[in-house]
């Protein structure tokens, strides 16, 4: 980071190569899922996100770890993004089918994943971006509590709603392939 | 380790969830067209000095602004204040500029840890300010409210908004994401930094002059820098 600061093009690169895929995927997760429509909006928001970075890069502190400074601008964007949708969206009408994307060719989700995955896409906001900092880009709770603006004790709670919600609906259907096991 | 079975399931599902998103990598078109973009505008870039050292920049500011005006304004309000009255009025606004100066410079930096929210910094000034003067000033009014509150209103304006302009020059470097949080940052350190002159220029020391027209003045001036945030953040965003 500090070599992109000084206007290094290999460590440019390096970063770009690096920090895309899971800057990437916390944008899909943290939209619509990892489905057609989230990566598509995904890529984008990846994209604007690149050029903010970019325009901030003399705020970033080599003493400090990079990932939160990243995650706090990557944040900013996604919510400008989202209020950004959310007034022309008042005025849109649901198209049946979602257009096809560069993603098409990509192989979707494994099925018995597919569940899990929606399990996760249904979790409140707050919650599904803290367990794809903490679980999907390998952050600290230290770490998501610096790119999210917030308290170790703020992120710790909305850790365990997630973990809650989640286990509640496991519980049920691990209640009910016992029900049809019997 | 997980003794319940709902609570290993839950582990394995969320590993290997998470390590199936590791396997879905970027499309290398994407990566090449960021990489082109960026790297035509690459230039060498100065980082932000450290923490310590804006929050001084903007005490420094702060104490010499304060200074400057108090010595340039009347004093009369100081002749007529009690040693309580001078000691506590000083202490919640040195106070609040410190805690001011702090909050804006740690949101100069996306990411930096936000040791105390700003909601508990405005709590803390504003109680802090109400209390100390529905306290320690006396409770009467003289006849001329309005005609004796006004001048003081338009006199913190006077001060708060030019100051708000230089608080923001300093901070824009790094404060690319203007935000009602932003905002209310600036303001506050302003109107601090108004009333502190003013308290000691004002010669109408009683508590409901002070409350609504430094405090209701101050409290609009906050939350207009409030909106006035929230506003520059929207039109940027449409």
């Amino acid at each position: 980071m500090t070599l992109y600061q000084r206007a290094d093009p290999a460590a440019l690169e390096e970063l770009v190569r690096r920090i895309s895929p899971p800057l990437l995927r916390y944008f899909a997760w943290s939209s619509q899922g990892w489905s057609q429509a989230g990566r598509n909006d995904a890529e984008d928001l990846l994209q604007d996100c690149w050029i903010r970075i970019h325009r901030a890069r003399h705020t970033y502190r080599s003493s400090e770890p990079v990932m939160p400074w990243i995650y706090a601008i990557a944040r900013h964007t996604r919510v400008e993004a989202y209020r950004k949708r959310r007034r022309p969206q008042a005025r849109e009408v649901l198209v049946a089918s979602v257009p096809e994307g560069r993603y098409q060719t990509l192989p979707e989700a494994p099925h018995q994943q597919d569940e899990f995955d929606r399990l996760i896409a249904s979790l409140p906001e707050a919650q599904r971006e803290v367990l794809v900092m903490l679980k999907v880009s390998g952050m600290s709770l230290e770490e998501v509590a610096k790119a999210t603006s917030s308290t170790v004790g703020a992120v710790k709670q909305k850790a365990h709603r997630a973990y809650a919600t989640l286990r509640r609906a496991l519980g049920g259907a691990v209640g009910k392939d016992r029900k049809n096991a019997e | 380790m997980p003794n319940n079975p709902v609570d290993a399931d839950l582990e394995r599902r969320l590993e290997t969830w998470a390590a199936s998103q590791s396997d879905a990598e970027l499309h290398p078109e994407i990566q090449r067209k960021v990489r082109d973009l960026l790297t035509s505008s690459l230039t060498p870039v100065k980082p932000l000095p450290s923490q310590s050292r804006l929050v001084l920049a903007f005490l420094a500011v702060f104490a010499a602004c304060a200074a400057g005006l108090i010595a340039i304004l009347d004093k009369a309000g100081f002749h007529l204040m009690t040693g309580a009255q001078i000691i506590w009025m000083t202490a919640i606004l040195t106070a609040g500029g410190i805690l001011f100066s702090f909050t804006l410079g740690w949101r100069m930096v996306p990411g930096s840890r936000q040791r105390l929210p700003l909601s508990f910094v405005l709590a803390l000034s504003g109680f802090g300010t109400i209390g100390g003067i529905a306290l320690l000033f006396p409770w009467r009014t003289s006849g001329a409210f309005f005609s004796e509150g006004l001048p003081c209103a338009v006199m913190e304006l006077m001060i708060a908004v030019p100051a708000t302009v230089a608080f923001w020059l300093l901070a824009r470097r790094g404060a690319l994401f203007a935000s009602a949080g932003l905002g209310a940052t600036l303001a506050g350190l302003s109107v601090l930094l108004a009333l502190t002159p003013l308290q000691f220029q004002c010669m109408f020391q009683q508590a409901p002059h002070l409350l609504v027209w430094h405090g209701g003045t101050a409290a609009i001036l906050i939350g207009s820098g409030a909106l006035m945030g929230a506003l520059r953040s929207h039109r940027r965003i449409s």
